[in-house]
């Protein structure tokens, strides 16, 4: 553990995560809070697995064409935003057959993906960091990239507040009011995809519905307001994040699966201290 | 007196199913109607057609002489109870001033009038004091009050409500009756109601809908439900309506 806290101070590898890490969990605590109140996990779900068709075109690209501008992430944020208009338009067209559309875009999407990284040349190491995510492999380039689409969510999601709500809560009522209903929910979607891109690096694309949706789970029993759900969002997935960074390097274990056992295991002890009224609702996140 | 609502030969279907068949309504403004039929016999269905939700596949809806898309906002709606969220993360304001959002800034402080109506609203429902609570922690009158207040806060012209008097305690149902009876003569309104006795005593006029849509009068709708026949399974309609196609 004091070798732990030595590298906090000197390994650059360690701050880098943590910083990307905090990037990932302002993401997570607010788009998160939308998939879960809007009931769209597995949609995001499969918004997150059928990203992996573009990392492993990029990755093809790169490696077999000698296209060094195709970095994996680019091709994670370019099929996310694809699949999030597929999906949204099936939503909007389609309602009854979404649960079909969604599965078929999930295994698409990750079918398009193992056969571009079948067809790479040589070496595959680094594409298991986007399926289990390692957020000690992250480089200062990322870390921008990743402040540049927390921004994007972050000043979206302030100006479009108050209609992203109404749509999430009924949608005829918003169509009703002359709101742009496909503009907003195509724009949520695409904020989502953007969220997952950013959680790809931390968690992974397998785990990463834990962290976008464990952490506003857990808010929402404490609280009805959504804004609270947010904030409370953040701050328990910079717990997460940093608990199993810290740990998964102290450990030598891979951070993406660490950060989601931390995850899944502070949701059972929250729900069994509700079921003994150890924690009592608006007395835990009562601060706010 | 000018008509709120025309329609002239609607006809929806989903996929192979006709909901609606060659509706013919008129609805003048200030109207009181009570629509009335079985479970999946296209109620929801003919208030999407007049809300312009959706479109029909035949015929011509006009709301005050206008499309239903172009007159929508005229229209408020209180849903059916069962079709909400009610673990959805909202206070009783936020959510009653969803009836005006379009009108209000989606960011910073809202409107002060629009803010006040939905105050004055609160009071006349008797919910002001719950404002700040969170809408899930309301009873089922409470609830249904708050919707009807969401449905009143852009002034609409056109009042629909589904099913607004279900699952709620008496005290509750008189105080909406009452306020609904207030709107007499000023607000055109569609109740969609199972409770055949409330519908006959406080409605001006009756409508069926059983894929057909129809007018009925009291001593019908009594009739139809002693022999039975407000249950008659939709899917024989369907096959009816499918075996009249092929022949």
């Amino acid at each position: 553990m004091m070798e732990t806290l030595h590298a906090l101070s000197s390994n650059p590898f360690l701050q880098i995560a943590l910083l990307g890490g905090l990037l990932a969990s302002i993401a997570s605590g607010v788009m998160g809070s939308f998939v879960v109140i809007k009931r769209i996990a597995s949609l995001s779900g499969s918004i997150a697995h059928s990203i992996l068709g573009g990392i492993g075109f990029f990755y093809w690209l790169k490696y077999n064409h000698g296209q060094t501008w195709a970095d994996p992430i680019y091709g994670a944020f370019l099929a996310g935003i694809i699949s999030a208009f597929i999906i949204g338009w099936v939503h909007l067209r389609y309602k009854q057959k979404e649960d079909a559309a969604i599965a078929a875009i999930w295994s698409t999407g990750m079918a398009i993906g193992v056969i571009f990284i079948s067809l790479i040349k040589g070496y595959k190491a680094d594409f298991t960091s986007f399926l289990f995510g390692n957020i000690l492999l992250l480089s200062t380039k990322h870390l921008l990239f990743l402040g540049v689409l927390d921004l994007v969510i972050l000043l979206t999601t302030f100006f479009l507040y108050r209609y992203f709500v109404a749509i999430c809560f009924d949608e005829e009522q918003s169509t009703m009011q002359d709101l742009p209903v496909t503009f907003l929910y195509f724009t949520l979607l695409g904020l989502i995809s953007l969220s997952i891109v950013l959680l790809l690096q931390v968690i992974g694309i397998i785990l990463v519905i834990a962290l976008l949706t464990i952490p506003p789970t857990i808010a929402a029993l404490f609280t009805g307001r959504l804004i609270k759900i947010m904030i409370s969002s953040i701050l328990l997935a910079i717990i997460f994040n940093t608990l199993g960074i810290l740990f998964a390097y102290s450990l030598d274990i891979p951070p993406g699966a660490t950060v989601a056992i931390i995850c899944a295991l502070s949701y059972v002890i929250v729900l069994i201290g509700k079921r003994f009224n150890c924690l009592k609702k608006r007395t835990f996140f009562s601060i706010f | 007196m000018t008509n709120a609502i025309e329609m002239k030969n609607v006809s929806f279907s989903y996929d192979e199913n006709l909901i609606i068949k060659k509706a013919n309504v008129t609805i003048s403004q200030g109207d009181f109607v009570g629509i009335i039929g079985p479970n999946g016999g296209g109620k929801t269905t003919f208030l999407k057609l007049i809300m312009g939700l959706i479109t029909p596949n035949e015929g011509i809806i006009k709301i005050f002489n206008h499309s239903p898309k172009s007159e929508r906002k005229n229209i408020g709606y209180v849903p059916q109870r069962i079709n909400v969220d009610k673990e959805f993360p909202i206070t009783v304001l936020e959510l009653v001033l969803l009836g005006a959002i379009s009108k209000i800034r989606p960011f910073g402080n809202i409107e002060s009038q629009i803010k006040k109506r939905a105050f004055d609203l609160l009071e006349q429902m008797g919910i002001l004091n719950l404002r700040k609570v969170s809408f899930n922690e309301l009873s089922g009158g409470q609830l249904q009050r708050a919707f009807i207040a969401r449905a009143l806060l852009s002034d609409p012209d056109i009042l629909i409500l589904d099913e607004p008097t279900s699952s709620i305690d008496p005290k509750a149902e008189k105080m909406i009756f009452d306020l609904l009876l207030s709107f007499r003569g000023n607000k055109t309104i569609l109740m969609v109601s199972h409770d055949l006795n409330t519908i006959i005593t406080q409605v001006k006029s009756i409508i069926s809908v059983q894929q057909t849509v129809q007018y009925r009068l009291p001593e019908e709708v009594c009739e139809h439900f002693a022999m039975g026949l407000y249950h008659v399974p939709l899917i024989k309609a369907n096959k009816d309506h499918k075996k009249e196609k092929n022949t």
